[in-house]
Formats: structure tokens, C-alpha cells, sequence
């Protein structure tokens, strides 16, 4: 199964991609990105009452509900957001204290995985020149879509050093863009539990779509 | 940094420009490629490109009362969204309406940032709306 | 000669077009919206702001992108444009401009495009959207 674990809807400030939007394109494009789903991770917000059950029916393609965040190691995306994490965490507090993230939101049912390590200033490697190592990281984005050159190379060291599991997404803002980069699962996913089962294991991989163009 | 967010929305400056001459809107043109007629050659059916509303703004950019972290830095221009009216036409005169249209914080591969999204309203000199560009200008 | 809206169907990718962007090019565009600043004209100026060397104003860019567009709709299709200035526009090189048709609305006669300007390594610049009109 194989599931773009990082994109924007019109709902985060720099995007204007309407879910609906992702689901055609994903429809059209389905010989070169084979995905079965996408996970939406709005900027420094949660909605707990979106519901996507309808485009899921219609499209049959898993949508899921999930944040990207910004912590003083960098940006994270955080899995299985649910009630008791939002009144723990201000998810538009742009300086969250990292270690705290990753601990308590995983204590608390859910998963906080850093993305675009690689990415100068809100990237964990840049963090991780200068600060201690985060304790109870599983997997780091291996591949993100938006990654400039040079950048993804550096993950590769960090989690050759590290010893994390990978995972891809595309941090698609334009519809364009979806599914270029994602991530792989032996398992069905078909609710945020289950991705957030697979994820603390571990077992993903990231999948790079970005070269394939069928005529 | 602190955000008074009342400021959001109160228009702060408004202004009138001179008319709308044909050299500047064929000049701009131009000056992006253009090579259509109905922008590039002087006559009755010569209008504006649709960009040429991006260059009005009122008599300050800014409000004075702008968050007192970022008074004195220089700001980026981090992108725009422009929603079109009417075209412009040699002779118009252009009124610009100007408020903040938000303020947030966010981080980048820049480091981190602070937004103010200044609204530009632009009508002419009939009333009629010729645009509407929100302008996100980027301290870091 | 630009498309009619039966003709277009979503998905369908504008021919992409390479430009050249010189440094004059980007003077003429600075005088002419009266923004002829160091950072838009002159690469040692530019570079006593913090800049590499002179850039092209973000409103340039969505000049360009606009007369690309109109070109494949039509003059005066263009109806609403949104971008994110990505990274600098440093001219004196090539990039290219282009767009997909991500929706269309057969009732309002409008599309919606994904458009964007990517330099010649391939860095997307400038990104953004569009609605086009048709009559």
C-alpha cells in the first residue's frame, strides 16, 4: 500500500490545492503514481471535524487527517493527532520544544516524525550540529518532494548514522505536485491507527516518483 | 512576537493615482513578453496586463502601527495573490484602499519568519473594482 | 493561436516555455513600475543587501507567468493569480514556464491551473495558481 504521507490542502497558508483536486489528479496519473492514499498534514493547525469519508467513497483512495509542526529541532509531521494531544501542544507555536513533541505526543496514542531533515534551518540535521540527539525518534522523510539539491543526500548520511527507518512525501502545495514522493506499506492502512501501528514499527519505505512519466 | 491583531482589516492609508498614460501600460507590457496588440499598441482597444495593477499601492506600504519587532527590518516580498476586476485603460485613475490583512509567524528554510499580508483594493475613477492584491511581505 | 474551452480537459500540461531572463530585461521591467531599486538593477548593490547579485522583482515573475498563460487562454482570460515567491530570480539564465490544467468548470466556463517557474537546475522559483475565464 503505498500512501503520500505529506501534503497541503488550501487549508494551510502557502497551499491552494483542494483535496478533491488531489484525489483527480491521483485518478489521472495512476500509471505513474500508484498511490492508494494521502495524508494530509496542514501547517500548524489540526481540524479534528474534517471529514473526508465522502471523496474517500468516491474516489476509493484513503485520505487521512494528520498536522506538520515546528519545534526547535525543525518541522514534524505528527500521526494520529487526537484530543488529548491538542490540549497538550499549541500547534501553532512555531518554537515547540522538540524532545517534549516526540515523547509526549507518542505516550499520548500518536507519533511525531521529523520531515524534510535534510531542509537548512527547520531541518533536523541542522539541528542535530549543534544539539543533543532526540530520544525516541523511529523514521525521518527520507525523500520529500520539495527537497532541493544536495538536501535529500543529507538524510541518507543521517540515517545511515542514525539507524532511523525512512519514509517519503511529496509536501506537495500545488495539485501538480501530489504523489511524487511517498511512502511504501506491506499492511493495508485504512485508519490513521493502523499508519500509526506500521510507523512506530517502522516498517515503511519511501518511494520516489519523480522520474516516472508514461507517455 | 506579539501581533495586536486589531489592526487587521482597519484601513490605514488611501490614495489617488495620475491618470493612466498609454506609454506606461505598453511599456510595462513589454517589458513581460507581451506582444498582443490590445497591450502593446497604442489605440482605443489598449488596456493594462492584467500585472499592471501589482505596481499601485498608497502613499506607505505599511501601516504605522506594525508590530514593534519588525519596525526598521527590510521585508521580502513572499508572494502575492491578485484577484482581477476590470482592466485598466489610458486615463484611469487609480484608487487604492490599503489595510493588513493578517500577521502570523512561521519557520522556513530561511529561519524564522514573521508575515503581514498588506491588502491592496484597487477601484478607478467609476467606481468599479480593478483588483485586489494580497501582498505577504516576509521579515526574518 | 490560444485554446477554446471545449478543446481543454483537465490534466491536459501547457507547452512549457523557456526564456532567456537577462539582466536588461529586468532593468526595462524595474523602470517601467518604477521599482529601480539596487537590488533589481545592479548585482553589486544587490549584494550590499545580503543578495547574491541583482534579482528579478516577484512581480516580473508574475508578469511572465501571465503572458504565458494568456498566451495558451487568450488576452484578458486571466481572472485571479496566486504565487509563492520560492526562491530568488537571478537573471542571466534560462527557466522555463509551466502550467496544467488541475480543474475545469464547465458551468462557470473557468479553469483552474497549477502554474510555476523553475530555473535552469530545476528549482521551482516561483509556484502558484490560476483561474482562467472563457467565453
Amino acid at each position: 500500500m503505498i500512501l503520500d504521507l505529506h501534503l497541503h490542502s488550501e487549508r494551510s497558508d502557502d497551499s491552494r490545492a483542494p483535496v478533491e483536486a488531489y484525489m483527480k489528479i491521483l485518478q489521472r496519473k495512476r500509471a505513474e503514481r500508484a498511490l492508494d492514499g494521502i495524508v494530509l498534514t496542514e501547517h500548524r493547525q489540526f481540524d479534528p471535524s474534517r471529514d473526508f469519508r465522502d471523496l474517500e467513497d468516491r474516489y476509493g483512495m484513503v485520505i487521512l487527517n494528520a498536522a506538520e509542526i515546528e519545534t526547535d529541532y525543525g518541522h514534524m509531521l505528527v500521526f494520529g493527532v487526537n484530543a488529548d494531544i491538542l490540549a497538550r501542544f499549541d500547534f501553532t507555536d512555531v518554537r515547540l520544544p522538540a524532545q517534549e513533541v516526540v515523547t509526549e505526543i507518542s505516550r499520548l496514542g500518536g507519533i511525531a516524525l521529523p520531515c524534510h531533515p535534510g531542509r537548512p534551518n527547520v531541518g533536523l540535521c541542522a539541528h542535530y550540529e549543534s544539539k543533543s540527539t532526540l530520544e525516541g525518534v523511529v523514521a525521518v522523510e527520507a525523500l520529500n518532494g520539495g527537497s532541493k539539491k544536495g538536501e535529500d543526500a543529507r538524510v541518507a548520511e543521517l540515517i545511515r548514522e542514525r539507524g532511523y527507518a525512512a519514509y517519503g512525501g511529496s509536501d506537495a502545495h500545488l495539485v501538480s505536485f501530489v504523489g511524487m514522493c511517498a511512502t511504501e506499506f506491506d499492511r493495508e492502512i485504512r485508519c490513521m491507527d493502523d499508519l500509526v501501528g506500521e510507523l512506530r514499527a517502522g516498517k515503511c519505505r519511501p518511494v520516489d516518483f519523480r522520474q516516472r512519466r508514461v507517455a | 512576537m506579539e501581533f495586536d491583531r486589531s489592526i487587521i482589516g482597519r484601513e490605514y492609508d488611501r490614495a489617488d493615482s495620475e491618470a493612466v498614460v498609454a506609454e506606461e501600460l505598453i511599456a510595462f507590457a513589454k517589458a513581460v513578453g507581451e506582444t498582443a496588440p490590445c497591450y502593446t499598441e497604442d489605440g482605443p482597444d489598449l488596456v493594462g496586463h492584467p500585472t499592471f495593477c501589482l505596481r499601485y499601492r498608497g502613499r506607505k506600504f505599511f501601516p504605522d502601527n506594525l508590530p514593534k519587532g519588525l519596525l526598521g527590518r527590510m521585508s521580502f516580498d513572499a508572494g502575492k495573490d491578485l484577484d482581477l476586476g476590470v482592466p485598466i485603460r489610458p486615463g484611469d485613475r487609480i484608487h487604492v484602499s490599503s489595510c493588513v490583512h493578517d500577521l502570523y509567524e512561521k519557520t522556513g528554510r530561511s529561519g524564522s519568519m514573521s508575515f503581514v499580508v498588506v491588502r491592496f483594493t484597487l477601484t478607478n475613477q467609476s467606481g468599479e473594482h480593478v483588483a485586489t492584491i494580497d501582498n505577504r511581505m516576509m521579515y526574518r | 493561436m490560444s485554446k477554446t474551452f471545449d478543446a481543454i480537459e483537465e490534466g491536459d500540461e501547457l507547452e512549457t516555455r523557456v526564456l532567456f531572463l537577462s539582466k536588461d530585461q529586468v532593468r526595462a521591467f524595474a523602470r517601467a513600475t518604477g521599482v529601480d531599486f539596487p537590488r533589481f538593477t545592479d548585482d553589486e548593490g544587490a549584494r550590499k543587501e545580503g543578495l547574491p547579485g541583482m534579482i528579478a522583482p516577484g512581480n516580473m515573475s508574475m508578469g511572465l507567468l501571465t503572458t504565458f498563460i494568456e498566451t495558451w487562454a487568450g488576452t484578458g482570460s486571466l481572472r485571479r493569480l496566486g504565487s509563492t515567491f520560492r526562491g530568488l530570480v537571478l537573471p542571466d539564465q534560462e527557466f522555463h514556464l509551466c502550467a496544467v490544467v488541475t480543474e475545469k468548470d464547465e458551468a462557470a466556463r473557468t479553469t483552474e491551473l497549477d502554474t510555476w517557474m523553475e530555473s535552469s537546475d530545476g528549482e521551482r522559483v516561483v509556484i502558484g495558481t490560476a483561474t482562467v475565464s472563457f467565453d
